[in-house]
């Protein structure tokens, strides 16, 4: 029965998507509530795999059909292993949280039986993505969640000012239909990347099901290696697409134009799920490579562990940067996800470095996963209600709002102190993990980067917390309150509720943070060791644990102190600070126009393409089609002109020319007609004996 | 069975475009369902057909037409022309309904003088008996078994075309109809060159004896003839500077049996060179993969470039055409299976994006998208169906392109050397550039706000059901084989992997 909880998750999103439509023409609260219901319907079934969780012995599940068996095999079916399962979870129950908020953020919107359609189509590709047995089942997941994604982003399409992100002025703003171009664009890179990675590793392993290709590693690794730099391509290919689809550097850049989308959408796609298939991929893949380097002695399978880990150091490092100096909300919080993924992917790196912090490192990984799924989305809920409250996407048009949104600070509080990583809510305790994960890994490069993103996580945390709650009002902020009837305030109750129960969920998991950290240490254990047979070694620590405690909690405080003082209490001016110093506008404004990532992609690919696609449309093809429509026809007029002037000189001068010579000849010949018989006879005779002469000769 | 169950489905819509000739003023502006009904009868043919073939042996039917000399035609369905014929006739089909619209529409443009008059009459009738012998070309092309069959149903698509372009296509209709049948008949001329080097090494013009001349030195020369003529019908740099005006300029409701006009020379190459000259063909297998990753390339960039709406479609053609050539250049049986697959689902997907397309025009009366935008309030159903075009070119799943590139690539991949691997990553970021294009204009045509004129215009909705229905129907067409390749595949399997096998 486990098996069809899994078939089940897929099936209910698919079947709240088919309804909603049929239900809108009963009324909209009968579709708004049914489309919710399914997406309660999915969580349901995904908490009942749980249990799976306590008897883990029993995984791998599996449950196949047959999609494709000729020219290529693929078959369609679901994978339970403590992975899907965990991931499932958070999927669809923080889903179903947000579908709940949506009830009250999205009421009264014209689109709604879009939104419900793709919230529960995001919903169920996602769970597809997770739960599937096979890469190529994987892939399809994977495109239809940026397809969701993608009508998502771009929801209010029509492009109304109030939905516009980016600026304020002068900087320029970004409009939604644009932005979810841009992600689908992005994403797609990588994706087409990653989809040439599988068939290439199809192509030496036969396989697309994730099991047999783990089973089979030892055998078809070293095959691939006798290419050489086939392993490295095939790594740089299949990292690609979770690099895309997680906003991992080099593709880091469409993540905080996604923010164009409703507020939910950021909390669902944006933070709690799609963001993370990237790193449920990799975890995914890590086995196969794990198995190259420490099995098969593949040596250039390290570099798809050593990618991970840099890149997910330099993405952490970098967003966080980024997020020191926005002052938009949402984007502090987008760049707040693509850094903390960047732990993530730090994590599941470091865990192919040793034999001995394989289970730590993907713990890690899976762990912050978690944590975050659940602190960020609530965070971002909670995001939309201020937002909605402040009638203002910026931080800096808000201030001194706790004592209109005391619910929304109470939750936002919490998560965001998960986020900087205070103990005991889960934050701490899953950054924990991948600090000592990346110090036990003895690349201490990797692991300063981490703690310096600590502290700008911890001081961008503060900031944007100070800014929207504390301090002063702000000019907006007053301007909105003296309205009459104003409308800052706590959201409708359902958003409220799915806040607080996410913000419950945080304080749980903070309590049984450790117990959970062991949990899962086990569960990884029995899956990577006992299950598939990893080759490993008892971890003895270099370092004591308590010292990378010191050191994260000493990072927060680094952060968050300077934070508190300009922000919170005031003391120190932020202004004044910028103002005076030549060095601080420098780096603000780097930090501000994004390292100047953006533009660079901006000129080189987007304006790039489309200068070269001018080109080719305005020189080339019209040179191409002036040659062969135009030059080609005249050049045949110009030949038939030649032909005209053979046919009168050459074929007429001929023909002409034969029929002077005929009459000619007629002429001549006419002599010898004279009518006299004995001329004829004797010419007769003449002709016989020459005739004869020459038969007799011959 | 029925019988004659092939000659039937190409014989059927003759007799139709002969009743709809005869009976042109009875009928009035009834032809366009005539014509459908006769389109739906050979559907419905070519499902039992087909039925009949997936379960067992392929069909043949064998005619004589004179005793001394002995000359007689066979038509043969096996599981890879019956899954082409279908999908061809099935896009006929949807295109003929899609017509009975349009058609008018394009009449009262072009013909403002006739309306309400037996002129009126005669032209809409006259497209419609024109437009089905694009089902007997296609049927025909599909069944024939020897090449001057072969040849003779081509060229009956290249002169129908030439009439309805000419007398239903747009601004220069006459210029371009004439442009189109010089090169239709250039690519004819080829392909007969290459038949008589046939006939003069086999003595016959059956298909199946063509492997009679494998390793012959003249089979290299035969080759290169066909392949260069299917070049210019497949529009392949730099042999496609015909495909952007052809496309532009003639009625929107043909474009996409223009498509499948187009790209039906991947059908005739397979068919008549990969399968029976393999080793000879292997030589041209590597050209052919360049030059179709640069008309890939070189196609989409045409197309990001455009503005005029009939011009997008035009350009994307080019370069989706040449994805089933790479697959079919790749000469494995997976690349040829996916490429032949690709052929299938593109044609689906451009006639959806062709169709909707016409739809804006038709609506909007305007070609240039610059004075477009935000439609998708006005029209969302249009919105969505231009979209799955989009998507359906661009191979995002459910669509089959999806489960088509799947195969076609993994069989790239196969060939394990480096022109393949470097081929086929360049090639799957060629797609990218069908996505760029594919969102990029639907954002400029359908999203952002509505240009005044727009907003104001009562008229502008949904076009209606006789239009969108039949695209969606190829939607969900393509929708199923994409959830269930298996059936495509399968069809394909004993024609080309169980020939590839025994190479």
């Amino acid at each position: 029965m486990d098996i069809q909880f899994a078939w089940l998750c897929l099936i209910f999103p698919l079947i709240g998507v088919l309804l909603t439509p049929i239900l809108s023409r009963i009324s909209t609260p009968v579709m708004n509530y049914g489309a919710v219901f399914f997406s309660f319907l999915t969580a349901a079934s995904a908490v009942m795999m749980l249990p799976l969780l306590f008897s883990a012995e029993r995984l791998p599940l599996e449950s196949t059909f047959v999609w494709l068996h000729t020219p290529i095999t693929v078959s369609f079916g679901v994978l339970l292993d403590p992975l899907s399962v965990i991931v499932a979870n958070v999927v669809a129950v923080i889903s179903f949280f947000i579908m709940i908020y949506c009830l009250g953020y999205m009421k009264g919107d014209p689109g709604i039986m879009r939104f419900w359609m793709l919230m529960n189509a995001f919903i169920g590709s996602m769970l597809l993505l997770v739960l599937a047995n096979n890469l190529i089942i994987i892939f399809i997941g994977w495109k239809l969640v940026g397809l969701c994604s993608y009508g998502l982003i771009g929801f209010y399409y029509r492009d109304e000012r109030k939905y516009w992100i980016g600026g304020p002025a002068p900087f320029a703003f970004d409009k939604p239909s644009a932005c979810g171009v841009k992600a689908f664009i992005v994403t797609s890179v990588g994706d087409m990347l990653m989809l040439g990675g599988i068939l290439i590793m199809y192509y030496y392993s036969g396989t697309f099901n994730v099991l047999e290709l783990y089973q089979t590693a030892p055998e078809w690794i070293p095959v691939m290696a006798d290419t050489p730099g086939m392993i490295i391509l095939v790594s740089i290919l299949l990292i690609a697409g979770p690099m895309g689809k997680s906003a991992q550097f080099p593709f880091q850049e469409w993540l905080p134009e996604a923010m164009s989308g409703p507020g939910p959408v950021s909390a669902l796609i944006h933070a709690a799920t799609m963001v993370k298939s990237g790193v449920f991929l990799i975890a995914r893949f890590i086995p196969i490579f794990y198995y190259g380097y420490w099995t098969a002695g593949v040596e250039d399978a390290m570099y798809f562990f050593l990618i991970v880990a840099w890149v997910g150091a330099i993405t952490a490092f970098l967003a966080a940067s980024q997020g020191l100096v926005a002052t938009e909300l949402k984007k502090i919080l987008a760049y707040s996800t693509v850094s903390q993924i960047g732990y993530m992917m730090l994590a599941l790196g470091v865990a192919g470095f040793g034999q001995d912090i394989l289970v730590k490192g993907y713990m890690a990984g899976t762990f912050h996963l978690m944590s975050h799924a659940m602190f960020k989305a609530c965070l971002f809920l909670c995001a939309g209600t201020v937002i909605h409250a402040a009638h203002s996407i910026y931080i800096d048009d808000m201030g001194a709002m706790r004592k209109y949104l005391p619910f929304t600070w109470v939750f936002m509080g919490l998560a965001t102190l998960s986020l900087i990583g205070v103990p005991p809510l889960p934050g701490f305790w899953s950054k924990e993990t991948v600090l000592v994960a990346t110090l036990e890994s003895h690349h201490y490069m990797l692991f300063a980067i981490a703690l310096v993103s600590v502290v700008f996580t911890a001081f961008y945390s503060t900031r944007y917390f100070a800014m929207i709650f504390h301090g002063k009002p702000s000019k907006h902020i007053r301007k909105e309150t003296s309205k009459p009837g104003h409308h800052v305030g706590e959201g409708y109750r359902t958003q409220t509720f799915a806040c607080g129960a996410l913000a419950v969920g945080i304080v749980t998991f903070g309590i049984f943070g450790l117990k959970a950290e062991h949990a899962i240490t086990d569960l990884v254990s029995l899956q990577l060791v006992t299950d598939l047979g990893l080759a490993t070694v008892d971890h003895v620590y270099s370092y004591p644990k308590i010292m990378v405690v010191f050191l994260s909690v000493g990072s927060v405080l680094i952060g968050a102190v300077p934070a508190y003082f300009f922000y919170f209490s005031g003391r120190w001016n932020a202004d004044a600070v910028y103002r005076n110093s030549k060095l601080i506008r420098m780096v603000h404004a780097f930090l501000w126009n994004r390292w100047y990532i953006n533009s660079l992609y901006t000129f080189v690919f987007v304006r790039g393409f489309m200068g070269l696609a001018r080109i080719v449309a305005d020189k080339i093809e019209k040179a191409a089609d002036a040659l062969v429509q135009s030059r080609l026809p005249n050049g045949i007029f110009k030949i038939s002109k030649g032909t005209v002037w053979f046919d009168q000189r050459a074929i007429d001068g001929v023909v002409d020319g034969t029929a002077y010579s005929v009459v000619n000849s007629g002429q001549l010949l006419s002599r010898i007609q004279t009518g006299r018989i004995q001329e004829y006879l004797a010419l007769a005779v003449i002709i016989a004996l020459t005739i004869s002469g020459i038969i007799w000769l011959s | 069975m029925m019988p004659s169950i092939l000659l039937q489905t190409i014989i059927v819509p003759a007799l139709v475009a002969l009743v709809i000739l005869i009976f042109r003023f009875q009928l009035g502006k009834k032809s366009g369902w005539v014509a459908v009904l006769g389109l739906v009868y050979t559907t419905f043919l070519l499902l039992v057909a087909l039925v009949e073939v997936y379960n067992g042996a392929p069909i043949k039917e064998s005619y004589q037409l004179l005793k001394s000399p002995d000359i007689s035609v066979t038509l043969m369905a096996d599981g890879l022309s019956i899954a082409i014929a279908l999908i061809c006739n099935l896009l006929c089909l949807a295109l003929g309904t899609y017509s009975i619209k349009y058609v008018a529409h394009r009449i009262e443009i072009l013909y403002p003088e006739t309306l309400g008059g037996r002129g009126e009459i005669s032209y809409y009738s006259c497209f419609f008996y024109l437009f089905l012998f694009f089902p007997v070309g296609f049927m025909g092309v599909s069944f024939a078994t020897d090449l001057v069959l072969m040849y003779f149903f081509l060229e009956i698509l290249t002169l129908f075309l030439f009439f309805l372009m000419a007398y239903f296509g747009y601004y220069e209709r006459v210029w371009v109809a004439t442009m189109c049948l010089i090169w239709g008949v250039f690519s004819a001329l080829m392909f007969l060159g290459g038949v008589v080097i046939i006939y003069s090494q086999v003595g016959s013009f059956q298909i199946d004896q063509i492997h009679m001349m494998a390793g012959e030195p003249l089979a290299f020369w035969a080759i290169a003839l066909v392949l260069f003529g299917m070049f210019a019908k497949l529009a392949i740099v730099p042999l496609h500077v015909w495909m952007p005006w052809v496309h532009a300029e003639h009625p929107t409701c043909i474009a996409g049996l223009l498509a499948v006009y187009a790209n039906i020379a991947a059908y005739i190459i397979v068919r008549m060179l990969v399968l029976p000259l393999w080793d000879d063909f292997q030589w041209f297998g590597p050209p052919i993969m360049i030059f179709a990753v640069i008309t890939m390339i070189y196609g989409s960039l045409l197309t990001l470039a455009q503005t005029d709406m009939k011009r997008i479609p035009a350009c994307s053609t080019i370069s989706q055409s040449a994805y089933s050539m790479l697959g079919i250049g790749a000469l494995t049986a997976a690349s040829i299976e996916g490429g032949l697959f690709f052929f299938l689902s593109h044609i689906m997907g451009k006639t959806v994006f062709f169709s909707v397309c016409g739809m804006v025009v038709y609506i909007t009366h305007t070609r240039n998208i610059r004075l477009l935008g935000g439609l998708a309030t006005k029209m969302p159903l249009t919105a969505i169906l231009f979209l799955c075009g989009g998507m359906m070119l661009a191979g995002i799943p459910p669509f089959s392109s999806f489960a088509a590139e799947v195969v076609m690539f993994a069989g790239i991949f196969e060939r394990g050397d480096t022109l393949g691997l470097v081929v086929g990553i360049i090639g799957l970021l060629a797609i990218l550039l069908t996505i760029s294009y594919a969102v990029h204009f639907t954002r400029v045509i359908f999203f952002g706000p509505m240009p005044e004129n727009i907003a104001k215009d009562d008229h502008i909705k949904d076009p209606p059901w006789t239009m969108t229905v039949p695209i969606i129907l190829i939607i969900v067409v393509s929708g199923a084989l994409g959830l269930y390749p298996t059936l495509v595949m399968e069809l394909f399997e004993p024609v080309i992997s169980a020939a590839v096998a025994n190479m």
